[in-house]
C-alpha cells in the first residue's frame, strides 16, 4: 500500500493544546511518528534571566497552565536551595494540602480531555464542574482562579481564612460523593476499556530508558513518585499509598490517574487533621535588593504528570543566572509518544496521546 | 561510598557536596562519557535533564548532566537518594559535542533543544533539526550575548504601536 505523509493538529479535536504530529500512514497504521512543538514557545527561561527573584513568579507558574501551582513550588523549593531559607512547619502542611487540591484539579481537566476525545461527553461535563469547585476554593484563597501565586520562598503568601477548612472538606465531599457515578459511567463501562485496553503499551524498560516518569511508569508497576522517593513538603508526615498498574497501557494509565485523586482526597483530610498551629512566612530579604549566593541547586517535586526538575544557577545577583525547567511532558511527549505511536492505528493518536498525559506549553516553555 | 569509587577511578574529576542529597562532578570534556557509563552501571539509570550554561565571561558553555537512580533500592549502599550533576566545559566558539543517545534515549530531545539554543553539535546524533523555533538566529537565542530586547526591536520596531498613531 501507498504510504502518506499526515499532519496531525495543532488544530485537530484530538489534541488539547497546542501541539502537532506528523505521521508516515500505510492505510490508517502509524509507521513513524514525529512530534512537532514549539507553537507555544514563549522563551520563558530566557526571559527569567533579565528579572529579579522575585518577579519571576508570573511567568514561572504560565509553564504550565493547567496545574501552576507545583511550578510555583519547584521555583520556591530552588531558590529557598540556593538561598538557603528556612520554611515553617505550618506552611509546610498547607503547601501540601494546596498542591493536592491542585493535583485533584489537573487531574480532573486531564479527564476531562481524554473523556471529551472518547466522546464520553457526559463524564467530561462532570469532571469540568468539579474543577471549577475546586477552583473556587482557590478564589477564595489566592484571590485567582487558574493562577495563585501563593506559594514563595519563605513559606506561603498568607494562612486559611476562617472556616476554609471546612469548605475543603465539602467540596472534597461533593467531588468524592460522585465517584460511584463516575465509575459506573465511564471507568467500568466496556466501552472505554475495549478503547483504552492494549492500546498504547509503554513497557517498564522502554519508560525507564526514556525518562518515563509519573502515571506512565507508575502504570508499569514501579511506585516511583517523587513525594515518596525524595519528600519534599509535608509527605512524609502522613501515611499515603502510591497507586500503581502492571499493564502499562492507557487503560491503566487513566486509572491511576483516577486512583491518584481518591489518594490525594484521603491525604488531604489527614493533612488537614494533623495541621499545626504557627506562622505561615518566614521573612526574606527586600526583595528590590534581594541577591542570593552564588551556586547552583536541583531541586524536584512530583506535578500531577510526574517528575518536575528545576536546575537554577546564581552568579551571585539580583537575578537567575540560568534556569531550566525538566518538565514532565517532555519526555512524554517528545521520546515516549513518538515510540508508542509506531504501529497504532491513526483513531489511536489522541488516545494514546491525552493517556501520556501530555500538556503542550509543559514542554515548549 | 561513590565519592571514594569515583576519586579511585577517575583522575582529574572534581567532586563537591554542598548541598543536601546534591553531588557535584567536574570533569575535563574527554571524560564524559566513561563516567556516564560508569554511573549508569551503579544503578544510576534516570537521566533527568542535559541543561548548558553559558559563561560568556570564560569564554564558556557548561554541559550538566542530571542523573540519579529510579529507586534507591537499585544502588546498592545507597542510603539517600542523590541527585547527580556532571559537568564540563567546553570551548564558546564553534562548540562540538559528542551525544550520549547510546547510553541514554532520554537525551535525544535535550540534545537537540541545546544544539539549537546554544548551538552545540553533538556529533552521532540522528537528527539536529529545530524544536521549538522556526526563524534563523545570527546567534543562538539562549546564548548570553543574545539581547531579547534588541532583536524583538529589530524584527517587530518598525511596526507602528496604535497608541502612537492617535497622538499624531
Amino acid at each position: 500500500m501507498r504510504e502518506l505523509e499526515l499532519y496531525y493538529g495543532p488544530q485537530h479535536l484530538g489534541m488539547v493544546g497546542n501541539f502537532s504530529l506528523t505521521l508516515q500512514v500505510e492505510g490508517d497504521k502509524i509507521l513513524k511518528a514525529s512530534a512537532n512543538p514549539g507553537y507555544l514557545h514563549r522563551g520563558f527561561e530566557k526571559l527569567m534571566e533579565k528579572r529579579s527573584w522575585i518577579k519571576n513568579f508570573p511567568m514561572v507558574c504560565r509553564i504550565n497552565v493547567i496545574e501552576p501551582d507545583s511550578m510555583e513550588m519547584i521555583y520556591s523549593m530552588g531558590v529557598e536551595k540556593l538561598a538557603g531559607i528556612e520554611v515553617p512547619e505550618r506552611a509546610h502542611f498547607i503547601r501540601s494540602i494546596f498542591l493536592e487540591l491542585a493535583r485533584v484539579g489537573s487531574h480532573l481537566f486531564g479527564l476531562w480531555a481524554y473523556a471529551n476525545m472518547l466522546g464520553f461527553d457526559t463524564v467530561a461535563q462532570w469532571a469540568m464542574y468539579h474543577r471549577d469547585l475546586v477552583l473556587d476554593l482557590f478564589e477564595e484563597l489566592t484571590g485567582g482562579r487558574v493562577y495563585h501565586i501563593y506559594i514563595w520562598p519563605g513559606g506561603v503568601r498568607r494562612d486559611f481564612p476562617e472556616g476554609f477548612k471546612d469548605k475543603i472538606v465539602k467540596t472534597l465531599h461533593t467531588i468524592g460523593g460522585c465517584v460511584p457515578d463516575y465509575d459506573s459511567t465511564f471507568f467500568n463501562n466496556r466501552l472505554f476499556y475495549e478503547r483504552a485496553c492494549n492500546v498504547g503499551k509503554v513497557s517498564r524498560a522502554e519508560a525507564m530508558e526514556m525518562g518515563g516518569v509519573g502515571q506512565v511508569i507508575r502504570a508499569t508497576g514501579m511506585a516511583y513518585d517523587i513525594r515518596k522517593v525524595e519528600p519534599y513538603a509535608a509527605y512524609d508526615r502522613v501515611p499515603w499509598n502510591v497507586p500503581t498498574r502492571k499493564e502499562g497501557d492507557a487503560f491503566s494509565r487513566i486509572w491511576i490517574v483516577r486512583d491518584e485523586m481518591i489518594e490525594s482526597v484521603h491525604m488531604i483530610f489527614k493533612l488537614l487533621d494533623e495541621m499545626p498551629e504557627g506562622n505561615v512566612y518566614n521573612r526574606i530579604p527586600n526583595p528590590f535588593k534581594w541577591r542570593i549566593p552564588e551556586g547552583e541547586a536541583y531541586v524536584r517535586c512530583e506535578s500531577s504528570r510526574g517528575e518536575l526538575g528545576l536546575y537554577m544557577v546564581s552568579d551571585g545577583g539580583k537575578e537567575p543566572y540560568r534556569a531550566h525547567f525538566r518538565t514532565p511532558s517532555y519526555s512524554h511527549g517528545l521520546t515516549v509518544l513518538e515510540k508508542a505511536l509506531e504501529g497504532a492505528n491513526i483513531s489511536d493518536v489522541g488516545n494514546i496521546m491525552m493517556s501520556l498525559y501530555v500538556v503542550a506549553p509543559e514542554i515548549d516553555r | 561510598m561513590l565519592k571514594q569509587e569515583l576519586e579511585t577511578t577517575f583522575d582529574n574529576i572534581t567532586i563537591r557536596m554542598e548541598k543536601k542529597n546534591q553531588l557535584e562532578l567536574s570533569i575535563t570534556k574527554d571524560g564524559i562519557m566513561s563516567v556516564l557509563s560508569f554511573l549508569k552501571n551503579k544503578g544510576y539509570d534516570h537521566l533527568h535533564v542535559i541543561s548548558c550554561v553559558d559563561w560568556i565571561d570564560d569564554k564558556q558553555l557548561e554541559l550538566v548532566y542530571i542523573l540519579s537512580a529510579y529507586m534507591k533500592q537499585d544502588v546498592p549502599g545507597e542510603t539517600e537518594q542523590l541527585n547527580i550533576l556532571l559537568k564540563t566545559r567546553i570551548g564558546r566558539d564553534d562548540p562540538k559535542y559528542i551525544t550520549s543517545i547510546a547510553l541514554f534515549p532520554a537525551a535525544e530531545p535535550y540534545e537537540r533543544e541545546i544544539h539549537e539554543m546554544f548551538g552545540v553539535d553533538f556529533l552521532g546524533h540522528p537528527r539536529l533539526t529545530p524544536l521549538l523555533l522556526e526563524r534563523d538566529y545570527d546567534i543562538p537565542p539562549f546564548r548570553k550575548d543574545f539581547d531579547t530586547k534588541q532583536y524583538v526591536d529589530d524584527v517587530f520596531g518598525s511596526v507602528p504601536s496604535v497608541e502612537g498613531e492617535d497622538k499624531n
